[in-house]
Formats: C-alpha cells, sequence, structure tokens
C-alpha cells in the first residue's frame, strides 16, 4: 500500500544474498535428488547415472586430443555457416530493408519461411553437396539466414532517416554507406541477429551430424548413444550447452559493450 | 452553496523523499480543509508536489508527517470515501465500458442485474449513453476519461479526488468536459478535489483555489472565487474571470520561475563534462 | 494515405513476389529440361508437383498429419499449463524468480533438441520422447513471456486497483492477469511454433512419427521426387500453421 521509497545499501545487500543462497540450495536439492534417483534403481541403469561417473566423464573427455578435434570440426562448420548463411542475410537484409517496394514484395516469404524446420531439408542437402562437411555446413548456412536477413532488413528501418541523408549528401558509394553508415548505426539489430543466428546454426549443423556424419561432436553424441555410454553423453551435453549459452552470452554482450562506451 | 463543515482535512502534511543529492521535500508543512459540496482547485507549478499530494489524499502513499482526516476518521489507505481519477489512461482495456464502470459494484458483490442498472445510470450522466458495449480502445482519449470518471463516480464517493484528469486532451473537448464535470457536480452535489495546472480551469470550476509553492510545496495563498453558479464554459470570456486568472498567474509566475531556474541549475550540474 | 491507395501500393509488389517465385520454377524446369541440372539431384518441378498426388493418395498424410498435429497439441497443452503456471509462480515470489529467470532465459538460449538421443534413452524411440523434446524446448518462451506481461501491467491500472482497496488476489486476478493476457498470447503463440519445429525436426530424426517421418521414409527409399514434395508439404502445413496463430493472437488480443 504504501509506496517504498529507494531500497536502502543494506536491504539491497541482504536480498541479494538471499538470491545467491536460493540458487545454491536449489542447485545442491537438484544434485542430490540427481544423485538419489541414480542410486536408487528406480530407473534402467545409467540412465541416471552418479554424478561422480559423469564428471569421471568429462575429465576424460577434456583431456583426450580427439575430443577437441572433433569440437574443432564442428566450431569450423559451424564458422563457415554464419559466413555463407550470415552473409547472405546480410546482404539479402540490407536490400530489403533499403529498398521498400522489394521489401513488401520479398519480405514476407522471409518471416514465413523463417520459423520452419530446416533439418527436413538435410536429405537434399545431402544430394547436392555429399555426405562430408559440407552439408553439414550447407544446413547450417540456410538455418541461420533467416534470421540474420529478417533483423538486418528490420534494423535498416529503424535507422534514423537523418542519417541516411547525411551519407548521401556526401555522395558515398553503396560500399562507403554500407560500412560506414548503415552498419555502424543498427549494430544492436546485427548483433541480434547474428546471436540468433548461431543459435540456429548451433542446432542446424549439429542435428546434421548426428544424422549423417562420422566426425563432429553431433557424430560423437550419437555414438555414445549407439554404445550406450551414458555418462559420456551427459559429459558431452554438458560442454556442448555450456558452450553455447557462453558463446550466446559473449555475442550478446558484444553489442552491449559497444554501447557502453558510446556514453 | 456549500454548507460550512469540513469533510476533508489534511493536516501539517509533510513528504520527504531520498534523492541522489539528498534529502528533498516534495510537500512542508501543508494544510488544507475541504468544505463539504465545494469544488476546491490546487494549483502549482510542475514539481510543486501536487501529484505528492494527491497521492497522499487518495491514499496510495504513506511514511509522510501530518495526518488526514476524512468526516473525523483518519485515513490508512485508500479510503472508501474518497474516489480518484488518474491522470493517465485507466480504463481497463480488456472490459467493456459497462463492465469498466460497474467494476466498484462488482467488488462490493451487487448482483450482475442491479450492477448493470446502476452503471446505465452513471454512464448516462457522463453522456455516453449508447457506448456500454464498447470497448474502451474504440473510444477517443476524451470519452475514455469519462468512462473512468463514471466509474469511480460508481463507488459513490464522498469526496472526488482528481490528478488533472484532462491533462491530455485538447483544450476544446477540455472545456466541454469541464462543463459535463460541472453538471455532475451541481446534480450529485458532490465534493470535487483536482489538482491542475491550468488556471482557466481552475478558475473555471472551482469555489476556492489552493495556490501551491515551487517545492518544497506549501500552501501560499487561498482564493475565494466568487463567480455566479451554475458556471458554464461561457464564463471564460467576463471580466471577472479575467481578474482572477490574473490574480493567480501573478502568484503562479514566481514561483513557476523558481522552478525553471532550479531546473536549468540542476541540468548545468548534472550534464556538465560530457561532449555528444 | 488512404486506405486504397494503400492497397494500391501494395498490389504491385506482392504481385512481383508472386510472379518472381513462379518464374523461378520456371526456370528451373527448363534448366533440367535442358539437361544443365541434373536431374537426379533436382527432379523438375513438374514432376515434384505429380508425386504430391501421389504421396497424398499412397502415404496416408492425412493420418500423418493428424499424428503430428496430436503430438503438437500435446506438447502445446503441456506447455500453456506449465508455462503459464510457472510463470505466474516465479512473478508472484520475487526472490525465486530473481534466483530463476536468468535460468530460464539461458534454457530458452540452449539448443535442447541436441539433446535427443538422451530423450530417446529415458523416454524410448516413440510419441512421448517427442512430446517431451517439444515441451522442454518451448516452455521457457512461455514462462518468459508470461512473467513479462504480468511484471508489465502499467502502473496506473494498479493504482486503480489500490485505490479500490483491492486484495493481493483480487489485484492479480482481477487487474494484472487480464492486462497480461495480451503478452501471454503472443509467449503461447512462440512457444507453439517452437514446439512445431522440434515436433517435425525430431520425428525426421528419430523416424518416428507423421509428417517428419515421411520425409525421413522417402528419403531413404531414394524417391527424390516424393522427398521434395513432402518437404515443401510440410513446410507448407508449417507456413499455414505459423499463420493461423497470427490471426488467433490478432484476433484474441483486446483492443488495447
Amino acid at each position: 500500500m504504501a509506496e517504498t521509497g529507494r531500497l536502502t545499501q543494506s536491504s539491497r545487500r541482504s536480498l541479494m544474498g538471499s538470491v545467491g543462497l536460493l540458487r545454491i540450495a536449489l542447485i545442491l536439492a537438484l544434485l542430490v535428488i540427481w544423485e538419489g534417483l541414480s542410486r536408487s534403481g528406480l530407473l534402467y541403469r545409467d540412465v541416471v547415472p552418479s554424478l561422480i561417473a559423469i564428471a569421471h566423464a568429462l575429465f576424460d573427455l577434456l583431456g583426450h586430443r580427439a575430443y577437441y578435434f572433433h569440437l574443432g570440426v564442428t566450431a569450423g562448420e559451424i564458422a563457415l555457416a554464419l559466413a555463407v548463411g550470415g552473409g547472405l542475410g546480410l546482404a539479402v537484409g540490407i536490400l530489403l530493408g533499403a529498398n521498400r517496394f522489394l521489401a513488401k514484395a520479398y519480405e514476407s516469404f522471409l518471416y514465413y519461411l523463417g520459423p520452419t524446420p530446416k533439418i527436413i531439408f538435410f536429405p537434399v542437402m545431402i544430394m547436392w553437396f555429399g555426405v562430408d562437411v559440407q552439408s553439414k555446413i550447407a544446413l547450417g548456412a540456410l538455418s541461420c539466414f533467416f534470421p540474420v536477413a529478417l533483423s538486418v532488413a528490420a534494423g535498416m528501418r529503424q535507422i534514423d532517416k537523418v542519417l541516411i541523408r547525411v551519407g548521401k549528401s556526401f555522395r558515398a558509394k553503396t560500399w562507403q554507406m554500407v560500412t560506414k553508415v548503415y552498419l555502424p548505426a543498427m549494430r544492436q539489430p546485427v548483433i541480434n541477429g547474428l546471436r540468433l543466428g548461431f543459435g540456429v546454426a548451433l542446432i542446424g549443423t549439429l542435428l546434421a551430424e548426428t544424422k549423417l556424419s562420422n566426425k563432429g561432436i553431433g557424430f560423437l553424441i550419437v555414438n555414445a548413444y549407439s554404445t550406450f555410454d551414458m555418462p559420456r553423453m551427459y559429459a558431452m551435453l554438458i560442454v556442448l550447452f555450456a558452450l553455447a549459452i557462453a558463446v550466446n552470452a559473449l555475442i550478446g554482450r558484444l553489442g552491449g559493450l559497444h554501447s557502453i562506451r558510446k556514453s | 452553496m456549500a454548507a460550512a463543515d469540513t469533510i476533508l482535512r489534511a493536516e501539517n502534511i509533510g513528504v520527504r523523499f531520498e534523492t541522489s543529492e539528498g534529502p528533498v521535500f516534495a510537500v512542508d508543512d501543508l494544510t488544507l480543509d475541504v468544505r463539504q459540496g465545494e469544488f476546491l482547485s490546487i494549483i502549482g507549478p510542475s514539481g510543486c508536489g501536487k501529484s505528492t499530494l494527491f497521492n497522499v489524499i487518495g491514499g496510495l502513499l504513506g511514511g509522510y508527517q501530518g495526518r488526514v482526516t476524512v468526516a473525523g476518521e483518519t485515513i490508512a489507505g485508500p479510503h472508501k470515501a474518497i474516489g480518484m481519477v488518474f491522470q493517465e489512461e485507466s480504463t481497463f482495456p480488456w472490459r467493456t465500458v459497462i463492465d469498466n464502470v460497474a467494476f466498484p459494484l462488482e467488488l462490493a458483490g451487487m448482483t450482475k442485474q442491479k450492477r448493470a442498472e446502476r452503471a446505465q445510470h452513471f454512464i448516462k450522466l457522463v453522456g455516453l449513453d449508447g457506448f456500454d458495449n464498447r470497448y474502451p480502445g474504440e473510444l477517443s482519449g476524451g470519452m475514455r476519461q469519462r468512462v473512468s470518471l463514471a466509474r469511480t463516480l460508481a463507488s459513490e464517493p464522498k469526496i472526488l479526488l482528481m490528478d488533472e484528469p484532462f491533462a491530455a486532451l485538447d483544450e476544446q473537448t477540455r472545456l466541454l468536459l469541464g462543463d459535463k464535470v460541472l453538471q455532475i457536480q451541481q446534480q450529485l452535489r458532490q465534493t470535487m478535489l483536482l489538482i491542475t495546472h491550468n488556471i482557466t480551469e481552475a478558475v473555471q470550476m472551482s469555489d476556492r483555489i489552493l495556490v501551491m509553492t515551487y517545492r518544497p510545496g506549501r500552501a501560499k495563498r487561498l482564493v475565494e472565487i466568487n463567480l455566479p453558479r451554475p458556471r458554464s464554459s461561457e464564463i471564460v470570456g467576463s471580466e471577472a474571470f479575467g481578474r482572477y486568472v490574473a490574480e493567480i498567474w501573478n502568484d503562479l509566475r514566481e514561483e513557476a520561475s523558481r522552478g525553471m531556474r532550479d531546473e536549468e541549475e540542476h541540468a548545468l550540474h548534472h550534464h556538465s563534462g560530457g561532449a555528444p | 494515405m488512404s486506405g486504397s491507395a494503400i492497397a494500391r501500393s501494395n498490389a504491385a509488389p506482392k504481385l512481383l513476389g508472386f510472379v518472381s517465385v513462379l518464374l523461378f520454377f520456371a526456370v528451373i524446369e527448363a534448366v533440367i529440361r535442358a539437361g544443365w541440372l541434373n536431374r537426379y539431384i533436382v527432379p523438375p518441378p513438374s514432376e515434384i508437383l505429380g508425386s504430391f498426388y501421389r504421396i497424398i493418395a499412397e502415404e496416408h498424410v492425412l493420418r500423418r498429419f493428424l499424428f503430428t498435429t496430436a503430438e503438437c497439441f500435446a506438447a502445446g497443452v503441456m506447455i500453456t499449463v506449465f508455462g503459464v503456471g510457472l510463470g505466474v509462480l516465479l512473478q508472484r515470489y520475487e526472490l525465486l524468480r530473481r534466483a530463476c529467470e536468468t535460468w530460464v532465459a539461458a534454457l530458452a538460449a540452449a539448443p535442447v533438441v541436441l539433446a535427443y538421443p538422451l530423450f530417446m534413452v529415458i523416454f524410448g524411440r516413440n510419441a512421448v520422447t517427442i512430446v517431451m523434446i517439444a515441451f522442454v524446448a518451448a516452455l521457457p518462451a512461455v514462462i518468459l513471456k508470461t512473467i513479462e506481461g504480468i511484471a508489465g501491467t502499467r502502473r496506473v491500472l494498479l493504482n486503480v486497483g489500490k485505490s479500490f482497496n483491492l486484495t493481493p488476489a483480487q489485484q492479480f486476478w482481477k487487474i494484472q492477469f487480464p492486462a497480461a493476457l495480451p503478452v501471454i498470447f503472443t509467449g503461447l503463440r512462440l512457444g507453439l511454433i517452437f514446439a512445431l519445429i522440434n515436433v517435425v525436426g525430431v520425428e525426421f530424426l528419430i523416424n518416428y512419427g507423421g509428417l517428419g517421418q515421411l520425409i525421413e521414409d522417402l528419403a531413404e527409399r531414394y524417391d527424390l521426387a516424393g522427398t521434395y514434395a513432402a518437404i515443401f508439404f510440410v513446410i507448407l502445413v508449417s507456413v499455414l500453421f505459423f499463420m493461423a496463430l497470427e490471426r488467433i493472437e490478432r484476433w484474441l488480443r483486446p483492443v488495447d
């Protein structure tokens, strides 16, 4: 009922402290339940392996050179997928953002084709590009093209029109407009599109690897599945998820960091 | 006209806020008596604490010095006898007009039939007859404010407390709505407390006007408006009206320019050192 | 601009879009017939169109469609109940929200579907796995949007409630929740889209289920034209589903 004044220093500190404590409590509870389930024998053996087994597998995984080879393969595929799909998306996005007519003609295609399952294109990718890394890269590129194109197109439209007029008044060439006006002016939407693009490129590439591959993290996961090496699978998934979330946060920070520098 | 008994009393109200620059008094030692059935406006420059006062009297703000009594009873939160009308858009967009107006009746547990009847009465009162089943999104800003007004009136408060309800509207709509409000006051013999920054509006509608100083907000002057009732927007052109407006503007101008100087100093001290 | 003027200015580009797509397929057809593109890698569009009928007749497309729809529906019900429920819970208990909200956001960014082998181990190679993956992948979006919607109730509406001395429960059910519904519907729309994408994707990957499985099946049989046709069909279904959801959301969203 009564409006609180600003939180005093000490009450804010105690709130932060309670949050931290609650988090630790929740994590501990989860771990305890996990270990309990694992030892209870309620589930088929190793579906929920003991935490020790998982930790063991984790060390094992990260200690072996072979893992890093596969990680490198996957990372390379994703990087190339982003380069191709993202690059194309950037170009198409700039074009659609700059030209109202083209946008009205084609953007709705991108908008409606975006949220569809791309993995189903994999058989076609294999036919076109073969069974090696190219088909995985192609699928990743297909996946990330759409979010990048749509984010960039929207980003173009929210650029303050006057900045575009300034560039044109100095008779800047197209390439200069792109690098010196458009891209700097829409850093946030581009970073955001990149973040989304990374997420779907990761998924696309990895799912393709799980389907048909003989190297890469996806291959390793399916390998662990077929040999029922559960601790290893959990370890790989943990590393994968941790990396995915970390890269996502990193890209996000990239956008934020720049805006902090500006003020 | 107004009977002499006091229905609302705000005694020695002081409101202190902690800011990054130290404590600031939004309102300082302000006392106000509101008579039954009267129309009292509180006017002051921006930053004089009138919205703070609105929240204090309405019971939405606690932790202040002094007290507010309604018919002798000290308030401790939003009081039944006080109905609030807010400045911003406050209709419930997901309810029709009639469901909006019937809201307090619904809370009171009235049956659906009775609710509809009562709500229709108030809808007619504010002149929105026929719009019962429309959604606020289909109405203009002025009409939506009327819905909010009807909703508050439906709870039949002894005192209607309004915080610049017409601020977001254009001048003509404002004048016409002002007429409507006066009409309602006449009909219901309603005690009304209006917070505003618009002198014309205040003089047009009020029996008395309290002029506040710039922060910290104190009572500067209480002006009796002796214009004949019933009043309408036509009175705006009369000579007596003009004199009242000039008088109040004189008081306000001093406070308003203090406010401007204060803001300029503030901007100077806080934005120095940063090149765009 | 007047309504008819806007319609006119949209007609030309839309026509261009439509015509250029037709043109594109016509060119592909010509290029394949001329032998410049290997028809054993890319079948001519006419052949793909032809196999549509064959696929629908022979592959029990309706049954598969219903199966996929049922999986989506199950996932949808679960994300609605748990998503909105958990969202309301987190919003209500400030401490819990502060502790868990970033975790939910992290889960939203996590590639849940990549854990499908794990889900298969736990639930088997069946519809339960498919529904569970879709559920976990789509849940965070609904939770986050529910929290956003309730927390974003306009201050003045809360003040109206306070001015009528509403109890906290009344304040929630009569003001905050209705005010949050538009955003919650957006969350449900997002969640349902994620659910569909994951359902079809996993069906394809584990070779079980309805439409996703159809594609995998046809690909394994080297039915080229059929595979292309099935992919087109699934994409079409996806797009229509998305459009329908948008329509529904716009219709349900009260005039704000």
